[in-house]
C-alpha cells in the first residue's frame, strides 16, 4: 500500500500553497473531501493549522542573499561552493535530504536551481555545496574563475584554505553573491527507513554528483550506531568528491563501477557485490545516491533477493519550485497515481520497483 | 482456528471479542490509545430507563460479563434524575484496568497504541488491516468498532475544534474508518438544521473544583441538581446534543451533576466564566474534555451500512457494532451491538446463518429499528438508545420496556436463546 507522507508536513511552512487550492498530500479535508481519512498522520492536524491561520497557507520561503565565502573548480565539471548562511538555516538543513535553490545574484527566478547540501556546519553558519555544470542554469553559476582550483583529492580543505578577506567582504549582490532559497529536505527518499535505521549495516552506493548528498546520509546512519560501507563510483563527474570525507566520517570506502553505461544497467561487478551483500553479508539497507538508472537496478535487486530490506535513494525528479506548484518533478506511479517528488515522502520502491 | 481481529477496544470492541473469543476464535483487539473503553473512559451511566431492560436482557443471553464490570463498580444505584429511573452510576476511574484483565484472562490479544489505517482485500473480502507503522495484522473475520467520533479535523470542521478528549488523538492518531477504506461509503448522521455530526452530550468536572456541599451531596445521592439563572438559560443548546435523552428543558435550565467518580456535567459544554458564576462552581475545572467550556468531541460521522447481524453491507468477512453500527447512544448499546457482532463472526467463519435478534427483544428491536431509521431522511437527525428519546418510546408502547429481571429471563427463555451468546460453536 502506498504511503505518502509530506515532508513539509507539520513545519513552520505547513499549511502552504497545496492547503489553499485544495491539493493538500496529507489531509483529506483540504483535497476537498470533507471528511476525515487521516491514513498518514505526522502528529499535526493541517486542517486545524490551516483554520487557525485564518484559512490561508503559512509565510513561505523568501530567500534571500548570501556571501560566497569559497569556491573551487574541480575538474572537469564540478564547482564547490562554501556559502554563509543564517546559523538557523544551516541547523535546518544539517540533515539528509537538505537541499536548497542557487542562482547568482544577478539571475531571475528562471535560474532558480535545486542544490543538495554536502555539508552544514551550524556554529559557523554555513553550507557547502557542489554543483555539476550540466545545462544552463548551471554554466551560468559557474561564474567568473573559480579563487583557487582544488586538488580533487582534498578538496574540503582547500575550501577551508581559500577563504579570503575578499570573498568575505562580497555580499550582496556582488559577483560573490548567491541568491538561496530554502531550506527544503526532500532530497532523499525513504527518510523514515534512513532515521529509524539502527546498529545494522548498511551499503551505499553513490555515483557522481550523487556524492556530494551522501555524506549527511553516511553521518545519519553512524549516528544510528550502524556499519556503513560506501561503494563510490566517480560517474560523469570523474572526481572523487568525498571519499576522505566518508573515512572520516567512519566509513569503509571501495571504489568501483556502478553503471554499464553501454547496457543501461548495473555493471555485472556491482550486481554480484550488491547480492552478495544482501544474501551474507548481513546487509539491511542500501543506499541508491545516483541516477534513476542506478535506483532501478538496486530496487531490482533488493525485490529479487530480499524485499524486506529497505532502499533509500536520492530524489532526482526534475525538481523546479520545490514547493509542489510548478508539476515539473511529478512522477507516475504503477498505480496510475502520480506525485509530486519535490514534497512527497514515498518508498522508493514505490517509484522505482518493478520498472 | 478462525482468527478474529477487533479494531478499535471500547466498550462494543471488548464486547465483541469477548462473545467471538466464547464462541471459539482467536482474537486480537486493536486499539489506536494506550487504554481500552475509548469514549467509556468517560462515560458512567448504566441501566437507566430500558437499559435496564437491555442489560438483563444481555446478561440472559449469555454476554453479562461487561455488565458484571460495570455493577462491580458501581457507585449508586436506583438514581433518578430528570427524565431518567433507576440509574446504576460506575466509578469510570476504576472500570478500565477491570475490563483489561478480563479480556487478558480470556486470552484475548490486545494490541494497545495500534492505529489501524488502512485495509488490503481481494474482491469483497478483507485480507488485513494495515497498521500505522506498516506492518499488517491478517484474519479471517474483521470486527470494526472504531465508532464515529472525531478525529481532530472533523471536530474542527463541524464543532468548535478539538477540545482534548479522551480520544487524544493528538497523541494517539487520528480515527480511520476501516469500512470507507474498504470501499464502502459511510453514513452521516445529521442535526436537526441538516448539518453533520452532533456533539457528544456530556463533560466531566474535577470533583475537588467543586463546592463542598455540592461534593458531599454528589458522594451521598448521587445527583446534583443546581438552578441556572433565568438569564443564563440556553434552550438552543439542546439541539446540537447527541443524547436525545437528556435534550430535555430540564438539562438547559438546570445544572444535573451526576458522580461516576467525577462530577458528570449532564451538557456537551459549558463556558467556564459562565459556570464560575453559580454558587458552589466559583472554582470549577474541566477534567474531560479538557476544554470543556469551549466545546466537546463531534459524532456520528461514520456509519457503516449493515444487516441486521451487523454484517457491512457490501462485503463479505467485515462486521461492525457500536456507534459504527448505526445512530446509537451509550455503552450498554456499544455493549449488546457488540455481543452480537462478536458471535455472529464465528458462524460467518463457518458459513452459518447469522443470529439476528427477534424483535420481541429490544436488542434485536434496537438493532433493527435503527436500521429502518438510518435508511430514511428524518431518521438521520435522530439517535437510538434504550434509554430516552424516540426509541424509548418505541419500546414501552411495544410493552418491552420491564425491569422485572425473572420476567426478561423468560423471554430470553421462551426464544431459546438463553445464553446463545456464550455457546462455543467452533
Amino acid at each position: 500500500m502506498k504511503i505518502q507522507d509530506c515532508i513539509d508536513a507539520g513545519t513552520e511552512y505547513c499549511p502552504c500553497y497545496l492547503a489553499e487550492t485544495g491539493e493538500c498530500i496529507m489531509c483529506s479535508q483540504l483535497q476537498g473531501k470533507v471528511f476525515c481519512d487521516c491514513i498518514n498522520w505526522k502528529g499535526v492536524c493541517i486542517y486545524q493549522e490551516y483554520i487557525w491561520n485564518h484559512s490561508r497557507n503559512k509565510d513561505n520561503r523568501q530567500g534571500e542573499y548570501c556571501r560566497i565565502l569559497a569556491k573551487n573548480n574541480v575538474p572537469p565539471t564540478v564547482t564547490l561552493l562554501k556559502i554563509e548562511v543564517p546559523k538557523t538555516l544551516a541547523r535546518e538543513l544539517n540533515q539528509p535530504g537538505a537541499y536548497v535553490f542557487l542562482r547568482t545574484a544577478q539571475d531571475t527566478a528562471y535560474f532558480d536551481m535545486p542544490i543538495s547540501v554536502m555539508r552544514a556546519d551550524e556554529r559557523a553558519g554555513t553550507i557547502e555545496v557542489a554543483i555539476q555544470e550540466k545545462g544552463i542554469k548551471t554554466k551560468y553559476l559557474r561564474l567568473g574563475e573559480a579563487v583557487d582550483t582544488a586538488d580533487t583529492a582534498d578538496t574540503a580543505d582547500t575550501a577551508d584554505t581559500v577563504e579570503s578577506a575578499e570573498l568575505a567582504e562580497a555580499a550582496g549582490k556582488s559577483e560573490q553573491g548567491i541568491f538561496l532559497r530554502g531550506p527544503y529536505w526532500n532530497g532523499v527518499l525513504g527518510l523514515k527507513y534512513l532515521k529509524s535505521f539502527q546498529k545494522g549495516k548498511a551499503l551505499m552506493i553513490v555515483r557522481g554528483i550523487g556524492q556530494a548528498p551522501a555524506l549527511a546520509v553516511a553521518k545519519k546512519l553512524l549516528q544510528g550506531g550502524n556499519e556503513v560501507e560506501v561503494v563510490l563510483d566517480e560517474g560523469w563527474i570523474k572526481a572523487d568528491l568525498t571519499m576522505k570525507l566518508f573515512q572520516e566520517l567512519g566509513c569503509s570506502v571501495l571504489k568501483k563501477e556502478a553503471l554499464d553505461l553501454a547496457k543501461l544497467t548495473l555493471t555485472e561487478e556491482i550486481s554480484a557485490y550488491i547480492k552478495e551483500s544482501l544474501l551474507h553479508q548481513g546487509v539491511e539497507l542500501i543506499y541508491s545516491g545516483g541516477s534513476e538508472l542506478l535506483h532501478q537496478g538496486i530496487a531490482r535487486i533488493i525485490q529479487e533477493v530480499r524485499p524486506e530490506v529497505s532502499l533509500v535513494c536520492s530524489n532526482n525528479a526534475q525538481i523546479c519550485c520545490g514547493e509542489g506548484i510548478c508539476g515539473s518533478c511529478q512522477t507516475r506511479l504503477a498505480d496510475g497515481s502520480r506525485v509530486r517528488r519535490c514534497k512527497s515522502q514515498l518508498d522508493p520502491i514505490e517509484i522505482f520497483g518493478g520498472r | 482456528m478462525a482468527k478474529v481481529v477487533v479494531i478499535g477496544g471500547g466498550w462494543a470492541g471488548c464486547a465483541a471479542a469477548i462473545t467471538a473469543r466464547k464462541a471459539g476464535a482467536e482474537v486480537v483487539v486493536l486499539e489506536k490509545t494506550d487504554m481500552l473503553l475509548g469514549l467509556g473512559n468517560v462515560g458512567g451511566i448504566m441501566r437507566n430507563n430500558g437499559r435496564f431492560t437491555a442489560a438483563e436482557e444481555l446478561i440472559a443471553l449469555g454476554a453479562g460479563d461487561l455488565i458484571a464490570i460495570t455493577d462491580q463498580v458501581t457507585r449508586h444505584k436506583n438514581v433518578n434524575f430528570p427524565g431518567h429511573k433507576h440509574a446504576s452510576l460506575y466509578d469510570v476511574s476504576k472500570v478500565e484496568p477491570l475490563v483489561q484483565n478480563k479480556l487478558i484472562e480470556m486470552g484475548i490479544r490486545l494490541k494497545l497504541e495500534t492505529r489501524a489505517i488502512n485495509v488490503n482485500k481481494e474482491g469483497t473480502k478483507l485480507k488485513s488491516i494495515v497498521l500505522a507503522d506498516e506492518t499488517t495484522e491478517e484474519g479471517d473475520v474483521f470486527i470494526e468498532t472504531t465508532g464515529s467520533t472525531g478525529p481532530m479535523g472533523n471536530c474542527l470542521r463541524y464543532g468548535n475544534g478539538c477540545s482534548m478528549c479522551i480520544l487524544r488523538c493528538p497523541s494517539y492518531g487520528p480515527r480511520v474508518s476501516i469500512s470507507q477504506r474498504a470501499g464502502v461509503e459511510d453514513l452521516l448522521g445529521q442535526r436537526g438544521d441538516e448539518s453533520y455530526g452532533a456533539y457528544s452530550g456530556s463533560c466531566k468536572l474535577a470533583k475537588n473544583s467543586l463546592g463542598k456541599e455540592i461534593v458531599e451531596k454528589l458522594d451521598r445521592e448521587g445527583v446534583v441538581i443546581v438552578s441556572i439563572p433565568a438569564e443564563e438559560v440556553n434552550l438552543k443548546k439542546l439541539d446540537y446534543k447527541v443524547c436525545q435523552q437528556y435534550a430535555l428543558k430540564e438539562f438547559a435550565e438546570n445544572i444535573i451533576l451526576l458522580d461516576t467518580g467525577y462530577a458528570k456535567l449532564m451538557t456537551s459544554f459549558y463556558p467556564l466564566k459562565k459556570l464560575r458564576k453559580i454558587p458552589g462552581f466559583e472554582f470549577a475545572r474541566f477534567d474531560d474534555p479538557y476544554s470543556g467550556g469551549k466545546g466537546n468531541s463531534i459524532r456520528y460521522l461514520s456509519m457503516a451500512p449493515r444487516n441486521n447481524a451487523l454484517k457491512v453491507d457490501g462485503l463479505d468477512n467485515l462486521l461492525c457494532a457500536g456507534e459504527k453500527s448505526g445512530l446509537f447512544v451509550g455503552h450498554t448499546e456499544a455493549m449488546c451491538t457488540g455481543s452480537l457482532a462478536g458471535h455472529n463472526s464465528i458462524r460467518l467463519y463457518l458459513g452459518m446463518p447469522l443470529l439476528e435478534l427477534p424483535r420481541s427483544l429490544v436488542i434485536g428491536d434496537l438493532v433493527a429499528y435503527a436500521n429502518e431509521k438510518i435508511k430514511t431522511p428524518e431518521g438521520l437527525k435522530n439517535r437510538y438508545t434504550f434509554s430516552g428519546g424516540e426509541y424509548y418510546k418505541q419500546m414501552n408502547n411495544k410493552g418491552l420496556y420491564s425491569t422485572d429481571v425473572e420476567a426478561i429471563k423468560l423471554r430470553v427463555e421462551r426464544m431459546g436463546l438463553t445464553g446463545i451468546l456464550s455457546e462455543k460453536i467452533l
